[in-house]
């Protein structure tokens, strides 16, 4: 029975797809019964792998219709479920279980609700597929129907012109990378005339030559469009923002998801390349990168859901630049910050599709006040905005401090820098939507919101929980599931011994079966007075540049201002004239880095094919370094 | 005359992105995204061919000693490609007819509300 | 739609119609039902059978083609053919052994239509929910096109 565990995950997702694309589209009851029991089936299935593969540390390895490997040659299509697959598994399915609940309220208004369980469940099933699968063409079957079910639920609200617009930019970004993928798996299998990931693996142990190079850099770039790494995320927010927030939170939960699994899954297992610090170098620059213009086009935005997905992307390099430390504190802080990803950045798209819900719109221009009448959701929403901002109790200060170590321990002291002032971003932006939306006065026509129904809030609750739970007890995740998938990460030979056979793997590796023993430093994990004596040094250091005359307003000449309210922000003369919007808090700081943010907006202009020439030039960029200094 | 196929992919995806980055036109971006996936499905039928190989179907009769096979997989994965790309130009299709219908226009340049 | 020459034209498309739509409907099914002897299968048939609408659409249009296909039960008829493909895969885990492993296999002598065990019957469920998902597409894409000109 354990080994059909991942087959059964998997098919019974698309089996819940097809059954419920026969149901009629009145039939509520039966349809929400059958979406609900897919997906807790779904759950229950990967839930019971943990014990074979996690607690007793086997593989589960599956091969389609028995067509095993014939002379150490792998002819038929695998599924191979190590610990990496199932932490990855465990998380997803849990959050599709959670989404479908919160769906059933949430769209009940909406039209076509039988086609948006098909695509759902569909979306869910490719991704549940894509984790467990060992077969790289098969990876890319699934991430395509993944993306195909995105961008359809993307423009479910289709007679809103932004769905049907973000839906378009998405299907033309996404078949860009969708492409890359296909390309880099036809040149692997010309070299090596096999899909298998534990074969390829085992073929390429210390064996690169130009071409696997090639496919190397377009596959990097392939996923990184997926996981909206920077120069590629521009339909992230349009994608985001139009869709519906369920769809919005396994976008940023599982659909990213799926696309860090492919570059961790490519880059340690298969190509077992991240010992080389070329390619370190190239993730966690990429990640910083990542990771900054994320979080400072956030602090621009004025629409909740917009503003979340840009701090989507920007946690989204922070996972990047974890996996790329290719430290085993890093892979431990790159894979938890992914579960808490998924945790509090669904909470909050929850969040904001409550206010959706409740309000009918996500403009925090014109939201406000809402904690009075819907405190549950304020209440949540600040336990989500504490985790992404990393205050102490909640999970992201402990996956964000992890990555803070595990950079400075690596030598990237000025990765480290970043990371911070990051996270001080981000928690100054949440202020801001905090203060907007759920705080300061209720607009007159929202008097009358209520909050949400139960079945919304349920799963709302148990993020919320799973949040906190995570930050006070992170030795204890981090024992029973983050380390058991670091491991796996690192040691590539079993992930080839248990597919391909010993014999097979004795080929390429020397040192087989003895895993490389990992040393977690995680002493300074959890140590408030670190915290502390970090905040009390940057407090002096802001306050001797004060004293030395650094922020002296004299120094700036404003005097040829056409907008009084820049004033305010030095001498607050004209205090009384000037008029700050809801969601402006902070248009100080965009005034002062005001040829940023223009270039940031005028990069971000909405055309498709700018969009699609920033893919294109970042495959070059990629391709040229990969050429000149991966060896 | 293989390297002919390779040189034909190769300009094929080449056009494509080229389509995609420079046309303006909603149904021309559709188009480039097809030609980029034409490139690639050329490219993966043309790893699987030897030459002077047979058909890979099990028709015993007409096999002698010195024929072999082409490599049936990349045909087989060629087929799921089109399969997912006559899908992915569906859908974009529809996505256009939508675009069409909210703006009024094709035009990339106009179709972009959603920017900043 | 007056203009006299239209409907000139409409004629020839007509008795073309009329002449290719049994042929493709025969020759897609014979290829769906011959996927595991020879090449083609249960995709490549399906197609053949859906390019049937596309011939009814032309020689009789949008209204014709919708009230002989109907699109509604088309869709449906997509999900059940998954179905029974889902299905004929997992009797392999009920057989004891893997998913889409191929049981009752040992029928029929190699060479016949009958003997190839539930690959065969998959390929039908492949064919089946082929002909109908792109039948649907195709019916689609011409109603919003009919819509458009309406």
């Amino acid at each position: 029975m354990t080994q059909h565990l991942p087959i059964l995950a998997i098919i019974t997702l698309f089996i819940g797809a097809f059954i419920v694309a026969l149901i009629k589209e009145k039939n509520e009851v039966l349809r929400n019964t059958v979406v609900l029991i897919a997906t807790f089936m779904s759950f229950i299935f990967t839930l019971m792998m943990y014990k074979p593969i996690i607690g007793e540390g086997n593989i589960i390895t599956y091969w389609m219709g028995n067509w095993e490997p014939v002379q150490n040659w792998a002819i038929g299509i695998g599924l191979e479920v190590d610990q990496l697959s199932l932490f990855f598994g465990l998380f997803i399915s849990l959050s599709i279980v959670l989404s479908a609940l919160y769906s059933f309220k949430y769209i009940e208004k909406e039209t076509g609700k039988d086609k948006y369980y098909v695509l759902f469940l569909m979306m869910s099933a490719s991704v549940m597929g894509f984790i467990f699968t060992g077969d790289l063409f098969n990876m890319y079957v699934m991430i395509e129907i993944m993306t195909f079910a995105s961008v359809a639920l993307t423009a479910f609200r289709n007679n809103k012109p932004e769905a049907v617009e973000a839906g378009f930019k998405y299907i033309a970004i996404g078949s860009i990378g969708s492409s890359l993928i296909l390309l880099a798996t036809v040149i692997i299998y010309a070299q090596f005339h096999t899909l298998n990931l534990a074969q390829i693996a085992g073929e390429l142990h210390n064996n690169y030559t130009i071409t696997t190079l090639f496919a190397l850099a377009l596959m990097v770039v392939g996923y990184a469009v997926k996981v909206f790494a920077v120069p590629t995320h521009f339909v992230a927010p349009d994608a985001y923002m139009t869709a519906p927030s369920s769809i919005s939170m396994l976008f940023s939960g599982i659909v990213n998801k799926a696309a860090v699994y492919g570059i961790l899954r490519v880059l340690y297992v298969v190509y077992q390349s991240m010992n080389l610090p070329s390619v370190q170098f190239m993730l966690i620059f990429w990640g910083t990168v990542t990771m900054f213009i994320g979080v400072t086009m956030a602090l621009a935005q004025h629409d909740f859901k917009r503003l979340l997905a840009f701090h989507s992307i920007s946690q989204i390099g922070y996972v990047i630049t974890g996996i790329g430390l290719a430290t085993a504190l890093g892979i431990t802080g790159g894979l938890y910050h992914a579960l808490n990803h998924t945790l509090f950045k669904g909470l909050l798209f929850l969040c904001a599709g409550a206010v959706y819900y409740a309000t009918g719109t996500t403009d925090l221009d014109k939201l406000g006040g809402l904690a009075k009448r819907m405190p549950q959701t304020a209440l949540i929403f600040i336990i989500g905005a504490f985790s992404i901002s990393g205050i102490p109790p909640f999970n992201g200060f402990v996956s964000k401090w992890i990555i803070y170590q595990a950079s400075y321990e690596a030598g990237y002291a000025p990765v480290t820098i970043i990371a911070l002032i990051v996270s001080v971003m981000t928690l100054a932006s949440f202020i801001k939507v905090a203060q907007s939306a759920f705080f300061g006065q209720l607009p007159k026509e929202f008097k009358n919101v209520e909050e949400v129904p139960l079945s919304m809030r349920v799963p709302m609750w148990i993020m919320a929980i799973l949040c906190i739970v995570g930050g006070i007890f992170p030795s204890s995740f981090t024992k029973y599931l983050i380390t058991p998938a670091a491991n796996a990460v690192m040691n590539s030979a079993k992930y080839v011994e248990v597919m391909m056979g010993p014999e097979f793997a004795s080929k390429f590796y020397n040192n087989l079966g003895n895993a490389p023993v990992i040393d977690y430093k995680l002493a300074g994990y959890w140590q408030p007075i670190a915290w502390l004596i970090l905040f009390g040094i940057l407090l002096l250091a802001f306050t001797l540049v004060a004293l030395l005359g650094g922020f002296n307003p004299k120094h700036f000449s404003y005097s040829d201002e056409e907008d009084a309210k820049y004033d305010v922000f030095y001498s607050g003369e004209s205090a009384e004239f000037s008029h700050v919007g809801g969601s402006d808090l902070f248009w100080g700081l965009k005034y002062q880095f005001r040829h940023y943010f223009d270039l940031m907006h005028k990069i971000h202009n909405g055309v498709v094919n700018d969009y699609a020439l920033s893919v294109v030039l970042t495959a070059a960029v990629v391709l040229l370094y990969v050429f000149t200094f991966v060896r | 005359m293989l390297l002919m196929n390779y040189i034909t992919c190769i300009i094929l995806i080449v056009l494509g992105l080229y389509t995609i980055v420079t046309k303006k036109n909603a149904m021309k971006i559709v188009i480039g995204m097809g030609l980029l996936d034409y490139g690639i499905n050329l490219l993966l039928i043309s790893v699987g061919f030897k030459a002077g190989g047979t058909a890979p179907i099990f028709t015993i009769s007409e096999l002698d000693r010195t024929s072999f096979f082409v490599d049936p997989v990349p045909q087989a994965l060629t087929l799921t490609s089109i399969v997912i790309g006559a899908c992915v130009t569906a859908l974009a299709l529809a996505l256009v007819i939508m675009i069409n219908k909210h703006y009024g226009t094709l035009d990339t340049d106009k179709v972009r509300r959603l920017k900043g | 739609m007056s203009n006299k020459n239209v409907k000139v034209k409409e004629y020839i498309i007509k008795s073309a119609a009329d002449f290719f739509a049994p042929i493709g409907l025969i020759l897609g099914i014979y290829i769906i039902l011959h996927g595991h002897l020879s090449p083609g299968g249960g995709f490549q048939g399906g197609v053949i059978v859906a390019s049937a609408a596309v011939l009814i659409y032309l020689g009789y249009g949008y209204e014709t083609a919708t009230n002989t296909l109907k699109p509604n039960l088309l869709k449906k008829s997509e999900a059940i053919g998954a179905l029974m493909y889902s299905f004929f895969a997992l009797l392999g885990i009920f057989y004891a052994a893997n998913f889409c492993r191929n049981v009752f296999y040992n029928v029929g002598n190699p060479g016949d239509l009958f003997s190839s065990g539930t690959i065969f019957l998959m390929n039908f469920a492949v064919g089946y929910k082929v002909l109908t998902g792109v039948g649907f597409l195709i019916l689609l894409m011409f109603g919003l096109l009919a819509n458009k000109e309406a």
